[in-house]
């Protein structure tokens, strides 16, 4: 039976860089000799690569802008005021403008990308949880708990999640909860993936041997020895489907497949707006250029921590 | 390799069938019923109940999904609720179209990300690298309804080249085309070149080099076809991907393909028609993905079907 190559559709390479050799239990053990100096050292190597840098900060805006944003902004998001309607950016009072119906942008942008955050980060969250979880389960115990558990990440690995999306829609009505579930039902198996794959590599270890001859339970192994040592491929990872995640919660959103109006998520936004993008073009680019920069905001930072945390890459 | 197509098959086959239960099942989920969706809304509450008798509707989950099995192994697709179509012509025009849609993406990403992947490995380090790199980097993320907004702002709003939705002419395909092949370009691009500086590092490239083989014979056939291993055995996963983002990008250019009809139905609630078109995708992904695994055997000889 052909093994699929490693790797995913948004970043296949990603994976396949970051799979540490099995058996090579010296890579890990000098992973964990460094450790107290790898800290300073990845902070530096992280200053080096300026995109990455970019990418980290924007992702940080972004995160900030959407924590505290909304509970800054003096207008409710689903006001209409039609006298203050299509004010371009700048306008007194309304320093991103209005849209057709006049709606604050500024407004709208921060809750808008407070949506957009929840999803990205919430169901990656619990996706890197339950994923981590199973891969661990099933690389270390094997058998009849592998069986199953790599069987199901099997059938749900790499299928189109939007067609997961619209066909959930089609059961629950469309909505955010549909998207959301999609994308934690798809997502958790490619964590749970790369986290089987490295800890069945780890767990012949010289290190694991020697922790289990002097006693060490099973548990224990596992979460002091094994999975700070998939943190790095697994966080890199994350990186990649929290962009994914928002990518496909603006595109769902923008077919009307995803959040519903007068909910400001980002696609929605640029789907109220396309229709006038030739008098008003600032009701679509503000909220398309917000995604742009936060997709390629989190991609650098994969691209970067992936090349910051695996060791094989470092030159 | 006999062996194990029967087990892949069985296994594809057992899959379908789950999933054709869990759509079948998740859709009857849905809050109101069709007779919702096509009756009048003052309907008196007898006239639904004929219309619910008519359709089967009143009949336990698990029979009409046995009832509607058996239709589709005769053949018999059902017809939409809401025009009255019959399903079988709905997939012969939009399934036509969709496919259309599909190979030029799909082709077109091949054909510009793998050539582009190669230059930029060869070139390693110059002002092509980057701005191939550059170019890859933009492509993944730039979602594909903001650039196809972009493209029909700019081709359709400004310069009036190109209609900015509709079929069937060639014209119609230009800008759905590049927005669903421009995500597997760059993707393609980033995985091709990492997989030849991977394979220009090895030792056979030195030892081809030091017998004195021209340097374009080096990249372009002898690493070159062992760099296309992970392009090909990733190509079913691409597809599905592909067949994924069709959903929306036929959704924007007003494209009539099964995406389009797709989405289309599941905003109406024409269930007989969300029902079969979700399962037909599904049933092409699960085999594209087969398809994949065979042709990874194909360019990897190595791989042995046990």
């Amino acid at each position: 039976m052909p093994e699929r190559g490693s790797g995913h559709a948004v970043r296949p390479l990603g994976h396949e860089a970051l799979s540490v050799d099995a058996g090579d239990a010296r890579t890990a053990l000098d992973g964990r000799q460094s450790r107290s100096s790898s800290r300073w050292s990845a902070w530096h190597r992280l200053r080096q690569n300026p995109l990455a840098l970019v990418g980290s900060l924007l992702a940080l805006t972004y995160v900030l802008v959407g924590l505290i944003g909304p509970s800054l902004t003096p207008y409710d998001y689903a006001k209409q005021d039609l006298l203050a309607a299509s004010l371009p950016p700048l306008s007194p009072g309304h320093l991103l403008g209005t849209d057709q119906v006049g709606r604050d942008m500024l407004s709208r942008l921060v809750v808008g990308i407070r949506i957009s955050l929840l999803v990205g980060f919430g169901v990656t969250l619990i996706s890197l949880v339950v994923g981590t979880l199973a891969g661990a389960v099933a690389g270390y115990y094997r058998g009849w708990a592998d069986t199953i558990i790599s069987g199901i990440i099997e059938l749900t690995w790499g299928f189109p999640l939007i067609l997961i999306a619209v066909i959930l829609a089609g059961s629950l009505g469309p909505g955010l909860l549909a998207t959301t579930l999609a994308i934690g039902l798809i997502n958790w198996a490619g964590f749970a993936r790369i986290v089987r794959g490295e800890i069945l590599s780890l767990r012949e270890a010289e290190y694991v041997q020697a922790a289990r001859a002097v006693g060490v339970g099973n548990g224990r192994i596992l979460l002091r020895h094994l999975l700070p040592n998939v943190l790095a491929p697994t966080l890199v990872m994350a990186s990649y489907y929290v962009a994914l995640a928002i990518v496909i919660e603006a595109g769902l959103s923008f077919i009307g497949m995803g959040a519903q109006p007068p909910l400001p998520s980002l696609g929605v936004m640029v789907a109220e707006g396309r229709n006038y993008m030739l008098q008003h073009h600032w009701v679509t680019t503000i909220p398309g250029v917000t995604i742009v920069a936060a997709v390629l905001g989190l991609n650098l930072l994969g691209d970067g921590l992936r090349d910051i945390l695996d060791p094989r890459l470092r030159q | 390799m006999g062996a194990y197509l029967v087990r892949r098959g069985v296994r594809m086959l057992v899959i379908l069938l789950l999933a054709s239960i869990a759509v079948f099942y998740s859709l009857r989920f849905a809050p109101g019923d069709p007779s919702g969706v096509v009756l009048n809304p003052l309907a008196l509450e007898e006239v639904r109940a004929a219309y619910r008798e008519r359709l089967g509707l009143n009949k336990p989950i698990s029979t009409q999904y046995i009832i509607y099995l058996s239709n589709l192994a005769r053949g018999n697709l059902g017809t939409s609720l809401v025009t009255g179509t019959p399903i079988g012509d709905l997939l012969t025009t939009y399934g036509k179209n969709s496919l259309i849609l599909g190979f030029t993406a799909f082709a077109l990403s091949y054909l510009i990300g793998i050539p582009l992947g190669v230059l930029a490995a060869a070139k390693r380090n110059t002002p092509i690298d980057q701005a191939a790199t550059a170019l890859g980097i933009l492509g993944m993320g730039m979602p594909n309804f903001w650039l196809a907004l972009l493209l029909v702002f700019l081709f359709s709003g400004k310069l009036h080249w190109l209609p900015s939705s509709g079929c069937c002419q060639p014209k119609h395909l230009v800008l759905p085309a590049i927005v669903l092949a421009a995500e597997g370009t760059a993707v393609t691009m980033r995985m091709m070149r990492s997989a030849m500086l991977e394979q220009l590092g090895q030792d056979y490239v030195r030892t081809h080099r030091a017998k004195g083989l021209r340097e374009w014979t080096v990249v372009g056939a002898r690493a070159f076809r062992n760099a296309l291993i992970p392009i090909v055995s990733l190509s079913g996963l691409r597809l599905g991907w592909l067949i994924g983002y069709t959903l929306i990008v036929e959704t924007i250019f007003a494209w009539p393909g099964v995406g389009y009809l797709l989405v289309d139905s599941v905003l109406r609630r024409d269930y007989p028609v969300a029902q079969f078109f979700s399962l037909l995708l599904v049933a092409v992904v699960v085999f594209a993905n087969l398809l994949a695994d065979i042709a990874y055997g194909w360019v990897d000889p190595r791989i042995r079907y046990a």
